[in-house]
């Protein structure tokens, strides 16, 4: 199992090579801290999948003594492992060029990549081989109009939303987000594994 | 042990591992006792099937020529060279007998069946 | 355990073509060639057998076991190779032997770059620059370097050169040598391969045909060649198929002894290549 996390190193050694001034790029250009530390944790599961898109992957993965629920937990605890490295490298670089942050920002980043994921991630497994990139571009640019559109929607028709948000402490919306965001990601997860079951290859 | 296979022959290969071996046998090349290869070392060198050799094999021991044990391998067979002698001496005998008779009835002489017999023995 | 493979009432559909049922058993310590024109199902049998895909019904066990529970143990002793390249096609060779190696209990690094010296295999090169021939050849250096029991080969000869393929042979030989060993390998192309085989499973349309040691089949199978005149509805019973020509008839049968019955000496009987077979069954439909 650690070797199926492992692989994605092996795989991306020299895009990981990218990924530092990738990272201080983002840094210096100030970027808000939650979008870098968002766009970091991205960068490896998301190549990831692209590499394994343009090979028999799943087809070799499934001969070696792995179980299918094992390659689906390799890739949901890699994307952990990989996001928290990620976000861990970013935070060296912010205070490096001693840029602004602060644990919430952390916190953001990292439960988006985990919403992000959830929703992505059965992507890959339910559409065929070949439009995956595409169909992801597309989710993302859809995500990135509607997105806004979508809170102001609520922020105007409901006002309850807003205050129940202006009225609940910092502390319990954290971590009722933290948990939405956890909740989420384990509920695609045991979802991408039953389809990952179903597969034929 | 020497053994050639034609691919073109139409004797089946098993067929003609079977008789190879059971001349060696018969000729003394292969003495009582001795250890025959492995089925499956013998299928890798003369590079066909295991269940070729397997056959051979089998249709070697049915003919008493030879003995397999578990484990160790298959050895050929002692006591039955003895009976395989009588056994082409008795042919001989009958087809002799069929020659003599046959000789008789175009009146053909002892002496002159011996020349025949001299002349065909050295071709 | 006899049967290294057991497929028991297995059956799979898709929308083009269908494995109605199929019982096909391998042995253990034997070659087996699975043949079969393209699109007979030698690959979909394969994947049954790898649990790439599950079947509808029936049981696929191998090594005694099924997928369900024992996975990995199961896939632990099997080394494959298929048709095409699986591996990460950007990746040299010691890249692939780090994420391949590290996914089995028994990997022997000494006996791989033994087979990398063998094949000679270039480590640093990405595998989208080999040729046909070696990526089989790297495929086969990574099946064989986990003391594999089964190995299990989808067209292996397919893209190799004649003398690799005479090579593939000695080493598959070697390989058989301890008895220990059990290789289901497919293949379209009969000539090299058929020398080794002990069994032959034979598919058409989705349908095993026959699975016969090399003697049973050389000894029901025959090709017989005679007069036209010959032939009428009673007498060609006895054959698969049957092509005419202006100069006579030439047949597959897969009973010799009632054709030597039926036409005693006035019709030539040959020994039938796997090709043959392959050919003349292609045209009949159905084996009730």
């Amino acid at each position: 199992m650690l070797n199926l996390i492992r692989r994605d190193v092996i795989l991306q050694k020299k895009l990981i090579l990218v990924f530092i001034p990738f990272i201080l790029f983002f840094t210096l250009m100030e970027v808000h801290p939650i979008l870098t530390f968002f766009v970091a944790s991205v960068y490896v599961p998301f190549n990831a999948y692209a590499y394994d898109e343009k090979s028999d992957v799943n087809i070799l993965l499934n001969s070696l003594p792995y179980t299918r629920k094992e390659i689906i937990a390799a890739r949901y605890l890699g994307a952990l492992f990989y996001m928290a490295a990620a976000i861990g490298l970013s935070i060296i670089a912010m205070l490096l060029f001693s840029k602004d942050f602060s644990v919430v920002d952390v916190g953001m980043g990292a439960g988006a990549f985990l919403l992000f994921g959830a929703i992505t991630f059965p992507l890959f497994y339910i559409l065929k081989q070949g439009y995956i990139t595409a169909t992801l571009m597309f989710v993302i640019i859809i995500g990135a109009l509607m997105g806004p559109f979508l809170v102001r929607v609520l922020g105007d028709h409901l006002p309850a939303i807003a205050q129940f948000f202006t009225e609940t402490s910092e502390t319990v919306l954290y971590s009722g987000a933290a948990i939405i965001a956890i909740v989420f990601y384990t509920v695609s997860w045991g979802f991408t594994t039953l389809i990952y079951q179903r597969k034929a290859f | 042990m020497q053994i050639l296979i034609s691919n073109s022959s139409k004797e089946p290969i098993y067929e003609q591992i079977a008789n190879q071996v059971k001349s060696s046998i018969l000729a003394g090349e292969l003495e009582e006792g001795a250890a025959l290869p492995s089925i499956r070392q013998l299928a890798k060198d003369l590079h066909i099937s295991v269940i070729t050799t397997k056959r051979a094999y089998e249709e070697l021991e049915k003919a008493g020529f030879i003995y397999s044990v578990v484990g160790k391998g298959s050895f050929v067979a002692e006591q039955n060279l003895e009976v395989i002698r009588e056994k082409k001496l008795k042919v001989i005998e009958e087809q002799l007998s069929a020659v003599i008779s046959n000789s008789r009835e175009i009146g053909l002489s002892l002496e002159e069946m011996k020349e025949l017999l001299d002349i065909l023995y050295r071709e | 355990m006899e049967h290294v493979i057991d497929l028991h009432n297995v059956s799979k559909t898709y929308k083009d073509f269908s494995i109605p049922t199929m019982n096909l058993q391998v042995k253990q310590g034997y070659v087996t060639g699975l043949i079969g024109a393209n699109g007979a199902g030698k690959s979909t049998t394969i994947k049954l057998m790898m649990n790439l895909i599950q079947p509808d019904a029936g049981d696929v066990k191998v090594f005694g076991q099924d997928y369900a529970s024992h996975e990995k143990a199961i896939k632990e002793r099997i080394g494959f190779v298929y048709d095409g390249n699986v591996f990460f096609e950007g990746l040299n060779l010691k890249d692939i032997k780090r994420i391949v190696g590290p996914a089995y209990k028994h990997w022997n690094d000494q006996l791989f770059y033994q087979y990398v010296e063998m094949f000679e295999l270039p480590l640093k090169k990405p595998i989208k620059t080999f040729s046909k021939g070696m990526q089989m050849k790297a495929s086969l250096a990574i099946a064989l370097s986990h003391e594999a029991e089964l190995i299990i080969m989808d067209e292996p000869t397919a893209g190799l050169d004649p003398v690799f393929r005479r090579e593939l042979l000695d080493l598959l030989q070697d390989l058989m040598l301890d008895g220990k060993r059990t290789i289901l390998f497919s293949t379209h192309i009969t000539t090299d391969l058929e020398r080794i085989a002990d069994y032959i499973a034979f598919l058409n349309r989705g349908e095993l045909v026959f699975n016969q040691t090399v003697h049973e089949v050389s000894e029901t199978y025959a090709l017989v060649k005679g007069g036209t005149d010959l032939l009428d509805r009673d007498t060609e019973k006895s054959f698969v198929h049957v092509q005419r020509a202006a100069t006579g008839f030439e047949a597959l049968t897969d009973n010799v002894n009632a054709v030597r019955e039926v036409f005693g000496s006035s019709v030539m009987i040959e020994r039938a290549t796997l090709e043959d077979i392959m050919f003349y069954t292609k045209g009949r439909k159905s084996y009730a």
